[in-house]
């Protein structure tokens, strides 16, 4: 029987939740009291949070928007201009190429990733020798600082040095350099490419340990009523998955719709723009060209879309376990 | 019987795995042998006769001494190791306290507390750096390490809350509920109940708050300006590529050798999480 | 204030004020670290003040010459009386600092500055009229390419340093095998020299990629070839949309196709350089630093013989188009950031660092990739001592223009440069855009900066 709190009126005094007296214990004094109360101990927990982000983010994140709206540029305090720079963003043809990018790239890389990563972790979730050095390695891309992997990729996309196209051209798959990073199209999937590798350790090391939670009598029930492997994972894996998974998804959307570094180091936005995505545009437009303000409001186009997206599937992920 | 299994073994698992296992690898390995390439051979053109990009005649070892020698790297290697550590714990101190919170009390704008610590990740480091940069200035924290070990947990914190956050809210109630009917306080019971089963996801948040911190770029750039005070991503790229010329040697060096700290923790943590994982949550 | 009796040591004649002993212990602190820090170029020499004054420049494409710098440091540092520090990072990094740093108003205390920056942080700046004024003065004028770049509104905003020229490196062997005694003069020449060369595997090779140094320098000057300019005079009016810029576009799309190694559209500033270094193209447009670099790693870099590949490369001038021919150099100046507290320091620093004795050694180090920012560094005799595939580059910065052409250049004409509009509407006209529609899109972008 679990004591009710009693609760009730506003302010102070009057939320402090008073505790059934225990068997064999005194009443609680002092300052134990005040860890008592949810109320006050949530808001002790919740305390270094809240200044740490109030501080960096919270505060930033208004001057930012402050600089959206004003046509500060560097050096140049601004005065307060509204939406203009938001509707000068809309109409900029590259914006709209970098917005298109953004999308296409943040779609594939997630299902890349997510399909992956899944397999990945269903390969992983077996017995076999060399298991623990295999998942050990598996973590490595996710590991290396992400500009040092980058570089080592765009050498070997390289336009005159590109060992894939030795191999290829020897191996006789092609007769003429393929052109990874030159091509527009080309260089988006070779975007892609490069972050479903250094990605999909993180889907499956997480996926993995949401399938090691999946006890193996629920498999050993599916296969005694007939099911086969494939019947298994759907029946029985994916949906006690789908809590994990969409977390998951949620973070990567989040990253991979505002990466920066991956595209910044392995194409810098080109081949004339076909690979700008909305962080790097923004960046380019902020600090190289120094105008701050309409930099500033290319940033702030990715959060309602990030926003919606991630509030899409909260709430997916709120109907499965809250009901 | 027994051999249609095996080839169904081979088909389904041992060959998708070597699949994976060259896809994710390769790279290493091509990293690999650059930094152990003499230089000569780094400039020679692909379609010369003697190519042999996969393999080396010549390995030496001279990139990676340049890289200790000539560079300030090691610096680098323990300025990143510093900084991810102390980024990982804040965030994890703060992560912990504030999942708990979250996750298992109950108190108004719960809800709209925790939105609002997600809706915090949304935000692009690409526009905070700017106003940041001020903040930064106004505590003198600039060119200091303590500008990113506070900074950092921005982007971990919110990740940290929400993983513990999802382990807490499994921890069935009744387990406070024994502990504190056999007199132990609320607070007592989630310190010495509570944190302790959430072993596993504080590990694995601090894996990847570490490779996080490990991992930034932008904020390192502007934050810090001395050549030994700089994280190992920055360093290698701003002192490896001198204009014109990529010191491709010495830049894979510097990459493996960067990897090295991150591969070591994670050795370390991934056994215990996975093996605490699987033994906690049974039953 | 005070120091008791027995703390003055023996051997000081207790009659001595207190000043002149703190005098005499201050100057005997700072011999002794001029002394070490002559000794050793490393260590930061300790001052009594403690003032710091903090450089940033880019890696510099040699780099024997920001090994020169560093080395100056300390006897900068001896000689103003504080200490003198050099930090040099990417080039691309630059701008990130500098706004990161005005935006904070904490960093360091001068910036190197490119092209016509100074017009872009014009408000963030101190006033340098003095420093490059006289600068100017002592050595017979700057070159051109200055006052619009470096001066805003008639005053001095950054104190000029150098140009950085370029031209064409070309093997001079292979041109002779395809028949050419001498690099083409006309881009039609050259169109026809590479054709031939591009079958054989050798074709010419350049980046249109975003780059701030090799791409901006082929697009602009094949724009100004043809007659094509961004604005007119004023600088008000977009007159992008030309016949010349239209031809040019025409142009490019056909050298590029028959001349021209494609990979081109994702190479930045080095893969040209690389590519040179390894044989995979003939010529490209770039600064001394392909020859100087293959000269300093001759073992490393070879021919396909197995010869060192350095005597065999020359320079040329940019083939003329129908209009002429015309150079985009990069130009580098110092400026003196607004916050900064050492301003008179970093004055006294900039005047020192250009006086004759010190740049000289820099000059030197450069072996011909920049030039002085005046006219009186032609004469020197260094000239004389270089190669002569490097001696042509002595004249580099007599005949150049900035972008923003023909209007002045200001933050209108940076904003255009630094959204490659320019070296888009080719790298859009070579994968396959009609060159009248790339041009028109050039000119809408244009427009909405300018006429915004």
């Amino acid at each position: 029987m679990s004591p009710k709190p009693i609760t009730g009126g506003s302010g102070g005094a009057a939320g402090i939740e008073v505790a059934l007296p225990h068997p064999g214990t005194s009443r609680p004094a002092g300052l134990t009291r005040f860890l008592e109360s949810e109320r006050l101990l949530a808001a002790l927990l919740l305390s270094p949070t809240v200044i740490l982000l109030g501080l960096f983010i919270a505060y930033p994140f208004v001057m930012g928007v402050w600089l959206s709206l004003s046509n500060t540029s560097v050096g140049n305090p601004g005065t307060f201009v509204g939406i203009h720079n938001f509707v000068k963003a809309w109409n900029d043809s590259i914006f709209q190429t970098a917005f298109r990018n953004t999308v296409f790239y943040t779609f594939w890389a997630t299902i890349f990733k997510l399909t992956l990563g899944m397999w990945l972790a269903l390969l992983l979730n077996r017995n076999f020798h060399g298991k623990r050095i295999v998942r050990a390695s598996m973590l490595l891309p996710f590991i290396v600082p992400t500009v040092l992997s980058t570089f080592a990729w765009r050498w070997m996309f390289d336009p005159t040095f590109s060992v894939l196209n030795w191999l290829l051209y020897q191996t006789g798959f092609i007769t003429t350099k393929l052109p990874f990073l030159s091509d527009g199209t080309y260089g988006m999937w070779c975007a892609i490419v490069v972050n479903t590798w250094r990605g999909m350790p993180f889907f499956a090391i997480s996926l993995l340990a949401g399938l090691q939670t999946i006890s193996p009598d629920l498999h050993e029930a599916a296969s005694l009523d007939g099911a086969n492997g494939w019947h298994r994972f759907w029946q029985v894996t994916w949906p006690l998955l789908k809590p994990v998974t969409l977390v998951v998804v949620v973070f990567s959307v989040i990253q991979t719709f505002s990466d920066f570094q991956l595209i910044y180091v392995l194409t810098g936005g080109g081949p004339a723009n076909a690979t700008h995505l909305l962080a790097t545009y923004a960046y380019q437009i902020g600090v190289a060209t120094g105008l701050l303000g309409e930099g500033a409001a290319i940033s702030l186009f990715m959060l309602p879309v990030l926003f919606l997206v991630v509030w899409l599937q909260l709430r997916y992920l709120r109907r499965l376990e809250g009901v | 019987m027994v051999i249609e299994r095996r080839w169904k073994r081979w088909v389904y698992f041992y060959i998708p795995l070597t699949v994976f296992v060259i896809g994710t690898l390769f790279p290493f390995y091509w990293m690999f042998i650059t930094s152990i390439r003499p230089d000569a051979e780094l400039y020679r053109s692909w379609r010369a006769a003697n190519n042999a990009p996969f393999w080396t005649l010549h390995p030496t070892l001279e990139h990676f001494q340049d890289l200790m020698a000539k560079t300030s790297f090691p610096h680098w290697l323990w300025n990143t190791f510093f900084i991810a550590c102390a980024s990982t714990l804040i965030s994890l101190f703060c992560g912990l306290l504030a999942g708990y919170a979250l996750g298992r009390l109950k108190f108004p704008m719960a809800g709209t507390l925790g939105t609002s610590i997600f809706v915090t990740y949304l935000v692009p480091p690409t526009l905070l750096f700017i106003p940041l940069a001020n903040i930064i200035r106004t505590f003198q924290l600039g060119d200091t390490p303590w500008a990113l070990i506070l900074t950092y947990p921005t982007f971990l914190i919110p990740f940290s809350t929400w993983l513990l956050m999802g382990y807490f809210k499994t921890i069935p109630k009744e387990l406070e509920e024994c502990a504190r009917i056999d007199g132990a306080t609320r607070f007592g019971a989630m310190i010495r109940i509570i944190f302790p089963i959430a072993v596993p996801g504080i590990l694995s948040a601090g894996i990847f708050a570490f490779t996080l911190s490990w991992n930034e770029f932008i904020y390192a750039l502007v934050f810090l300006s001395s050549p030994e005070k700089k994280t190992v991503p920055v360093g290698v790229v701003s002192e490896l590529i001198r204009g014109d010329i990529y010191f491709w040697g010495q830049l894979m060096a510097g990459a493996l050798l960067g990897s090295i700290p991150g591969a070591l923790v994670y050795s370390f943590f991934v056994e215990y999480y996975v093996t605490g994982l699987t033994g906690s949550v049974k039953g | 204030m005070g120091v008791s009796e027995s703390q003055i040591p023996s051997h000081v004649p207790t009659r001595t004020s207190r000043r002149t002993f703190v005098k005499t212990a201050g100057i005997a602190a700072l011999a002794a670290g001029g002394i070490e820090s002559i000794l050793s170029a490393r260590r930061a020499p300790a001052f009594a003040q403690g003032t710091k004054l903090h450089w940033v420049r880019w890696v510099d494409f040699i780099p024997e010459s920001d090994v020169e710098l560093k080395r100056q440091m300390p006897e900068a540092s001896k000689a103003l009386g504080a200490e003198v520090v050099l930090e040099t990072i990417n080039a691309n990094d630059l701008q990130p600092r500098i706004t990161a740093a005005v935006q904070s108003g904490a960093g360091a205390d001068i910036f190197n500055f490119q092209y016509n920056w100074a017009h872009l942080y014009q408000n963030a700046v101190v006033d340098v009229s003095d420093v490059a004024g006289t600068l100017g003065k002592t050595e017979g004028g700057f070159y051109e390419i200055y006052p619009p770049s470096c001066s805003v509104n008639g005053k001095w905003l950054s104190v000029p340093h150098s140009i950085i020229g370029n031209a064409v490196a070309y093997r001079k062997s292979w041109l002779k095998e395809a028949g050419a005694s001498e690099y083409p003069k006309t881009w039609d020449e050259a169109r026809k020299l590479f054709a031939v060369l591009k079958k054989k595997g050798k074709p010419y090779g350049q980046t249109l990629g975003h780059t701030f140094g090799d791409a901006p320098t082929f697009t602009y000057t094949m724009l100004w070839a043809y007659g094509g300019a961004e604005t007119d005079k004023s600088g008000k009016k977009v007159v992008l949309n030309s016949k010349g810029a239209v031809d040019s576009v025409k142009f490019m799309q056909a050298f590029w196709k028959e001349c021209c190694d494609e990979g081109g559209l994702a190479w930045d500033d080095t893969n040209n350089n690389r590519a040179f270094h390894a044989g995979e193209i003939s010529a490209t447009l770039n600064g001394a630093s392909i020859y100087i670099v293959a000269k300093r790693q001759k073992d490393k870099i070879k021919d396909d013989k197995g010869e060192p590949m350095w005597p065999d490369i020359d320079h040329a001038p940019l083939p003329a188009g129908p209009a002429g021919a015309y150079l985009l150099f990069l130009n580098q100046s110092d400026a003196i950031m607004k916050y900064s507290k050492n301003v008179k320091l970093a004055k006294d620093f900039l005047t020192w660092i250009h006086k004759t004795e010190n740049y000289e050694k820099w000059f030197k180090s450069q072996e011909g990739y920049s030039v002085g920012p005046t006219k009186v560094w032609e004469k020197n005799p260094m000239w004389a001592t270089l190669d002569p595939p490097l001696k042509m580059f002595r004249t580099a910065a007599q005949n150049t223009r900035l972008f923003g052409y023909a209007g002045p250049s200001t933050a209108k004409a940076t904003e255009v440069f630094t959204k490659y509009i320019i070296t888009d509407m080719y790298a859009k006209g070579v994968q396959g855009m009609s060159a009248e529609d790339a041009v028109k899109w050039a000119n809408g972008e244009l427009k909405k900066i300018y006429e915004a």
